[in-house]
Parts: structure tokens; sequence; C-alpha cells
């Protein structure tokens, strides 16, 4: 690896001033990426700034009303095996368990993770669902980036080179609330993703609402379909379905890839969509009483 | 940049000076002489290195040597107490878990870290804690039955 100074800050501050006085600082929260990017020779750091031992950003804590809080550096793993997550975030404990492998997950970091904007970025798949939020702070003040605002494209996000994301907040969602994530990998860690989808709605009376679709590995970024997730409100029948899987295949743009065409990743987002929109209809319509 | 560190491996208190690019993986290899733990692919996705960091199990490619400041670190070579192998490794050799013996020492730390949290694990268990552990020679099966019969074995 080519040589860099490891530093451990104290505080945001600090980090602060080390973000804003060099030119190339990089964060480092699991490794997982920045490590990998530093041995290929494609990033050459002067500064790594190790900030997941800073205070409160390995906070977790649930209130009912208010939601999830998520310190940015809390660790994969704890999103697969923590309960609270268990219980009132389904859809992230189920990708969770899914994502990489032990090793990863012991190591890699919510914060870290969101942050690398490649479209197949499993753990946006299930936070663009619950709507979350990423709370961020640089020497200028805070500001919160809407995950869906967030990835703007080409494995890039919306963060300034100084700013550093402290939490992620999710909002409280009611028990009727269900959700799927369907992967099609070549790998069974999920690497070599050919086409990924997480699908979540909400049962109110007799109506699905708050529908919401995050597709991965068909576009320059993670992404939700806004326009599909409109055509789904209320009790939608099969040729609603059929629309909304339609109108998804116009708002996708894969690319080749050496174990996948793109003509292909689209059959296979296609097949995985329709299953998870049915699998939501049928748990929620199913269970109704 | 270089940093004083300690931190406890297998048990023993040990400090080093060490260069903010080295990773952990060289120190517990080129500066311990601790070979268990291998150089497999570098790049986080063979498991070859894997060691229990803080009781979990991570590849010590991906660690940098700073990064350890205060850690509690076991290696494949404190698995075994005194003379006695671990369950796991006699286990590995009679059900033949090792072919070629690259992979063996983060099939153990894996299926250790595994075994810590769930004593009786189901097959599925077993591939799931696996997934991050390559086996070229593709002894997948006996690796998986070792570790069943060895979490059999204990009480």
């Amino acid at each position: 690896m080519n040589a860099f100074d490891y530093i451990r800050p104290q505080s945001l501050e600090e980090a602060g001033r080390y973000l804003t006085s060099h030119a190339h600082v990089k964060l480092l929260g699991g490794g997982n990426t920045l490590l990998l990017n530093i041995k290929k020779g494609l990033e050459a750091p002067e500064i790594v700034l190790d900030v997941k031992h800073l205070p409160g950003l390995s906070d977790v804590r649930y209130h009912h009303n208010q939601g999830l809080k998520l310190g940015a550096a809390v660790k994969l793993q704890h999103l697969a095996a923590g309960l609270e997550i268990r219980r009132h975030y389904p859809l992230l404990h189920q990708t969770a368990q899914k994502l990489a492998s032990p090793q990863v997950r012991n190591r890699a970091t919510i914060g870290g993770t969101l942050a690398w904007a490649s479209s197949v970025s499993e753990l946006a798949a299930p936070m663009l669902c619950y709507d979350a939020v990423c709370y961020v702070w640089s020497p200028r003040g805070k500001r919160t980036i809407p995950l869906s605002e967030f990835y703007v494209g080409d494995g890039r996000t919306a963060l300034a080179r100084d700013e550093i994301i402290t939490h992620v907040h999710l909002p409280a969602f009611p028990t009727r609330t269900y959700g799927v994530y369907q992967r099609q990998t070549v790998r069974h860690d999920g690497r070599r993703m050919i086409a990924a989808v997480a699908v979540l709605a909400i049962r109110k009376q007799q109506a699905l609402t708050h529908w919401r679709i995050a597709v991965l590995g068909v576009d320059d970024r993670p992404k939700r379909i806004p326009e599909a997730e409109e055509l789904l409100q209320g009790a939608p029948s099969f040729e609603e379905v059929e629309q909304a899987l339609a109108l998804v295949q116009e708002r996708i743009h894969p690319q080749d890839v050496e174990y996948a065409r793109a003509d292909y990743r689209r059959v296979v987002l296609q097949s995985l969509l329709r299953h998870g929109i049915m699998e939501v209809i049928q748990h929620l319509q199913g269970s109704r009483s | 940049m270089k940093h004083e560190i300690e931190f406890i491996i297998n048990g023993q208190n040990m400090q080093f000076t060490v260069d903010s690019n080295q990773t952990l993986l060289e120190v517990i290899r080129e500066e311990l002489g601790l070979t268990g733990a291998k150089y497999g692919c570098s790049t986080g996705e063979c498991g070859a290195c894997s060691v229990l960091f803080n009781g979990e199990v991570v590849n010590a490619c991906m660690v940098l040597a700073p990064e350890a400041a205060g850690a509690e670190i076991i290696t494949v070579e404190g698995l075994a107490e005194e003379d006695e192998l671990h369950p796991l490794q006699k286990s590995f050799i009679d059900h033949h878990g090792v072919q070629c013996g690259y992979c063996a020492p983060g099939m153990l730390i894996s299926a250790k870290a595994l075994l810590s949290r769930t004593s009786r694990p189901h097959e599925e268990e077993i591939r799931e804690a696996l997934v991050g552990n390559l086996c070229r020679c593709g002894a997948y099966a006996d690796i998986i039955k070792s570790i069943q019969v060895a979490s059999r074995a204990r009480r």
C-alpha cells in the first residue's frame, strides 16, 4: 500500500480540521472499500482518518414514535442481529443478513457502506424503502440529506469533501408494514450482482399505501422508482402491477457487465420485482382480518 | 507515520511499532511469526486471513495495524489449550475438513465464532457462517461435517 498517515481524531472538530487543511483525506470506517482501493492504487490519500471511534457515532436508539437513529459507525452486523432492527425494521434485518460475509459485516459501518455509492450497494435498498435520512456534519455546519437524494450517479454522493455522516434516521413504521428484498447474484456473498430489488408497503384499512420500490444493479445509482410506486397505491390489480413493472423498465438503464448483459439484467429485475410486489400484496392482504 | 501500539494476541500482551499502512495480517505473520492466518486474496474475499478481533471474525488483511491498538486478537494458534487441540481442530482431522489446508485456519476461526454464539448450529447456519471463507479444493462438505460433529460433541 502507498504510504499515508493513519490518524484517529478525538472529535468531529479535529476531523474537520484535517478535512479542511489537507487535499487528500479519506475517512476510514470498516475499510472494506477504502483499503481495497488503496491496495489497487485507485486512491492515494495523504491522511486516513479513522472516524469510527468518534463519540456518539456508535449509538443506536429506537423510539416508537420517533423511529430509529443509527450512528454512522454502527456495524452492519448490528443490523443483521440487533433485536430492535429485527422487530421494527424487518426488511433492513433481512437484507443485512445477506450482506457480504460475517468478516465484512463485523467491520463495515453504516456510514461507510452508504457512502459507497455503487449501483449494487445493497444496504441502500432497504434504507431507501424506509425513507432514511443522512445527518451530515462539516466545519461549515450541519445538514440533512434524504437518501433518495444522496446518490447522484456514477458512484458519487451528494456529500461535499469536508462532510461526515454522523447518523442515519429512519422514521417509525406501523406494524402493518411489510417489505421484501430479492436479489440475483453470481456469488453467494452478493458479489457480481445481476439485479436486486426491495419492495415495501403499509396496509391501511383495505388499502396498501406508502409503496416503495428500490432497485439495484440496473442504473448508475441505487434508486427508487416513484412513478411506479404511485401506480400501486390502493389495492393494485394484476393489470396495475403489470403497468408498474412496465414503467420501471422505462426508468432503468442497466449496463453490460462481463457476467450479465444489460437485457438479461432487465429480465431478471422484472421477475424479482413482480415476485416482490406479489409477495407484499399477499402478505398484507392475506393478513387482513 | 509510526505508531506505538499494544494489543493482546492469543492471551499475550504485545507492544509494537507499526507503520500507518501496514496491515494487521503483516504484523501477525511477519513481526510475530504466527503464520497460521494465511495471505490469500488480500482483498477481503477469501477469508484465509480470518482472525477473531475483540471476539468477532474479521479479515486481518483488511485491518490497518494501528487500528488494532487495544484490541484482543485470537488466531488459529490460539485455539488449542496447552498441547490439547481444540475440538474443532480434532474434528477437522477426524473428518477430513483439511485438504490442502490453506483455508483451514480461516475456516476454524469462522467456525469458532459461530460456535461461541450458537452451540448447535444447523447446516444452513454453518453455511452462512462460512460465506466469507473460500476453499479452492472444494472440501466444503467435509468442512461442514467437521463443524457439525464438533458442535454435537460439546456438551
